[in-house]
């Protein structure tokens, strides 16, 4: 029985003339880490909020279809039940601060005190979630003097000690520079060897094949390609539909119509791959 | 009843408390920035007039109100008026729903809106400026004397003020009437607190104009009703306006909140 | 700039350990006895004997007479100058050349004055020696709606950062050859592009933040709790009691013998 399940889901913003998600059908067994790839506009980040159940209950517009999360019918659950099941974390860290508390550890804390925790497991909860994501000796900083990266992990964080069963990542790393995305990766990697049920929408090809379980490309608002990362990411449908690849993918594509890469291998996405193939040209 | 709640009620999404704290805190930014710019307006309720047009007028209400006593934290002086700047969005939603903001108006009423007001705001300073005690109460001179007596002043008046009204107001005539008023509103209401508070000064540049009042011999609380009516009309005229503006550069999905 | 928008005064007194609630009865006593007693001396002997020593107790009398002082004195001398010196008809005291000081305007301003010292030096009080989060927690443990109290607590930690902002936005647009000085025209027209990037500019994430704030359970139903802890005691909830009823003697009393 897969932990997450989308079936026949369409939906449509309510100021819009198209879809932004047409007959999605998706399943996410527990313990799994999916990456969604897609151009800008194919519906990753509708999907994340699909996900969380901000749509329908804040996006408003129609939603059809059934989205089931840990046995919870996103339609029928109020939004504030919801948070519970789904954490959220999206790009902007900036704007995941929520202003009402002077310090990290407070900030964190903001989440469990409005689901009404006693104060002892607030505080164990919060702990925990600093040593997971790294920031402990952030604890008495205020959150807005904190680097991008830091801020991330702070809203990372937050959402953890919530201790939600899924945790939906939009773009979590696309607003920061190299450093703020490897410490954000890196917790990100550490989460999924613990078992969280991990969906990540995603530009960066090369993380994503370092550690993600499936990747599931979007275009137009449906599938066009689900699998393993080797797979999907180093498949020509991906740049045809305007999605990123990695460079190693496009440099030994372009080596193979001139036979430097060796005939029938699969093309390469990260580094080592690229180096193996070469090497046995 | 019920309703009355629920509508009220139904405007203070999460998406509007989100927004308020911005909103005051854009008064704040934008009342500094008009001093450091040393510019004879107050132009301090931009952000609560956003949030009466985004929100509703009962969310302009609450921002006004939060506003002045937040913003008393750090100038006590301001948090006595609480009631005015709440009073302030309360109409800036009113003229939000009403349609204020989203119509355009033909440039001939900005220059009328412009050329009355300037008028009458000549009329009002010149009737005070001569104005008599006899027997120990005051008397206002009559209209029709006044216009003869300074005929030319009037007259520039209009023109100025139909030129200001054409340049200012553009094709926003709507939104700058809604601010005319709400001033003149805005002006009678803070008089009282003004006259029993503060004994009848306000401990800033306007205080020019009660000495002038006070000195033609009016009372504490028309002086201060004066002084208001003054400064408040063209003041809430402009915010509107910068607010009108402002609302014409936002993307089209805003306004659906 | 990190510091929140508060005039909250960091000090170790036993005025800081009192309950919130405590201070702000105190406050709200205040303020109506500002209001409502009719003797004009009341209110500086008020402000000397309660007021000032509750300052010292709290290691904040420095930081309070000075904000007193910075603010009470445009009025005090406004107010003097304006409704001492043309009062209109009365009892001169002096003359100095076309305008005399008459009796009834000098009472008068000796009596706001005293109100506005009053009135500012409570509240100053109060805001020096009062967190604003553990007030707005106070509040919430007697049913102060928690969205109202986000609000309070949000705004006084933004308005810095937009302040700033502010600044930062004027400097860039200096340096694009904005004019800021001259005639009024020319900094009027200096206004629309200092204003609009700012207001654009913070609207844009407002959306994005009801979302993270209502991924942290915002709006949950359940009953909501705190990480801080406010000491309280049975003296001062007994202490509280007593002011408000002297407070409420004080209205009554003052409506009756008008």
């Amino acid at each position: 029985m897969a932990l997450i399940e989308l079936s026949n889901v369409t939906y449509t913003y309510p100021a819009a003339k198209f879809p932004a998600l047409q007959n999605l059908n998706l399943q996410v067994n527990e313990g799994e880490l999916v990456a969604l790839v897609g151009a800008n506009g194919a519906g990753k980040s509708t999907l994340c909020y699909t996900l969380a159940g901000f749509v329908p209950h804040f996006y408003r517009g129609e939603l059809k279809g059934t989205v089931a999360v840990a046995g919870v019918d996103t339609h029928t659950t109020p939004l504030s039940e919801l948070v519970l099941t789904v954490g959220l974390v999206f790009q902007n860290p900036f704007s995941q601060i929520s202003g009402s508390k002077f310090t990290v550890y407070e900030e964190i804390a903001f989440g469990l005190e409005n689901i009404g925790l006693p104060r002892e497991e607030m505080k164990a909860r919060v702990e925990k979630a600093m040593t997971l994501t790294g920031i402990v000796d952030l604890a008495g900083r205020s959150p807005y003097a904190l680097s991008g990266g830091q801020q991330q992990r702070v809203a990372l964080a937050s959402i953890l000690a919530m201790a939600p069963k899924v945790l939906v990542l939009d773009e979590p790393t696309s607003q920061l520079d190299p450093i703020g995305t490897r410490e954000v990766f890196q917790v990100i990697k550490t989460l999924s060897q613990q078992g969280v049920t991990i969906i990540m929408a995603e530009h960066k090809i090369e993380w994503i094949a370092t550690f993600a379980d499936r990747v599931v490309a979007l275009a137009g608002g449906e599938i066009i390609l689900q699998g393993k990362p080797e797979e999907v990411l180093a498949s020509p449908l991906l740049p045809e539909h305007g999605i990123g690849i990695s460079r190693y993918t496009s440099v030994a594509r372009l080596a193979a119509q001139e036979s430097l890469w060796p005939a029938g291998r699969r093309l390469p996405v990260t580094l080592t791959e690229a180096l193996d193939g070469f090497a046995n040209t | 009843m019920n309703n009355i709640i629920n509508s009220i009620k139904k405007e203070f999404t999460t998406t509007t408390l989100v927004l308020i704290p911005v909103a005051i805190a854009i008064n704040i930014a934008i009342g500094e920035l008009v001093v450091r710019l040393n510019l004879p307006v107050y132009l301090d309720s931009i952000g609560t007039i956003l949030v009466g047009v985004l929100a509703g007028p009962w969310a302009g209400l609450v921002t006004g109100a939060l506003a002045n006593i937040i913003w008393g934290l750090i100038r006590p002086s301001s948090a006595p008026f609480f009631y005015v700047a709440a009073v302030i969005g309360l109409m800036a939603g009113l003229a939000g729903r009403w349609g204020a903001f989203n119509r355009e108006s033909p440039r001939w009423l900005s220059v009328l809106i412009g050329a009355v007001f300037f008028f009458s705001l000549a009329m009002f300073i010149l009737a005070f400026i001569n104005l008599q005690v006899v027997d120990g109460f005051p008397v206002f001179p009559s209209m029709a004397g006044l216009l003869r007596q300074y005929a030319l002043v009037f007259i520039a008046a209009l023109i100025i003020g139909g030129a200001i009204g054409y340049f200012l107001l553009q094709n926003g005539a709507y939104a700058g009437s809604a601010g005319l008023i709400t001033g003149v509103v805005a002006a009678i209401i803070s008089a009282p607190t003004v006259a029993i508070v503060f004994g009848g000064v306000t401990g800033s540049g306007t205080d020019l104009l009660v000495a002038a009042f006070r000195a033609s011999g009016a009372n504490i609380l028309a002086s201060a009703l004066a002084q208001g009516a003054v400064s408040d009309p063209f003041d809430k005229m402009l915010s509107f306006m910068v607010v009108w503006i402002i609302l014409r550069s936002l993307p089209a999905r805003f306004k659906a909140r | 700039m990190n510091s929140p928008f508060s005039l909250y005064v960091a000090r170790e007194s036993g005025l800081h350990h009192l309950h919130p609630l405590t201070k702000l009865t105190l406050t709200f006593g205040l303020l109506i006895a500002a209001l409502a007693l009719p003797w004009i001396w009341a209110t500086y002997i008020l402000t000397a004997l309660v007021i000032v020593p509750l300052s010292v107790w709290g290691h904040i009398a420095r930081p309070l007479l000075r904000a007193i002082w910075t603010t009470v004195m445009p009025f005090a001398i406004s107010v003097f100058l304006i409704q001492g010196l043309l009062w209109g008809s009365g009892t001169e005291l002096f003359r100095l050349g076309p305008v005399s000081l008459k009796q009834e305007g000098f009472v008068f301003a000796t009596a706001s004055t005293g109100r506005i010292l009053m009135i500012f030096g409570a509240f100053l009080l109060f805001a020096m020696a009062t967190r604003p989060d553990t007030l707005m927690i106070a509040l919430k443990q007697i049913g102060f709606p928690g969205g109202l109290a986000y609000i309070i607590v949000t705004t006084i930690q933004i308005v810095p950062r937009f302040q700033a902002k502010a600044n930062t936005i004027l400097d860039a647009q200096r340096s694009r050859g904005l004019e800021t000085e001259g005639n009024i025209l020319v900094r009027a027209r200096a206004l629309l592009p200092l204003v609009m990037p700012l207001v654009l500019g913070s609207l844009v994430d407002v959306e994005e933040r009801a979302i993270a704030v209502e991924a942290r359970a915002f709006n949950s139903k359940r009953r909501e709790t705190s990480l801080v802890e406010i000491t309280d005691s049975q003296t001062q909830q007994i202490a509280r009691w007593l002011m408000m009823g002297l407070t409420v003697g004080i209205l009554i009393a003052r409506v009756i013998w008008r």
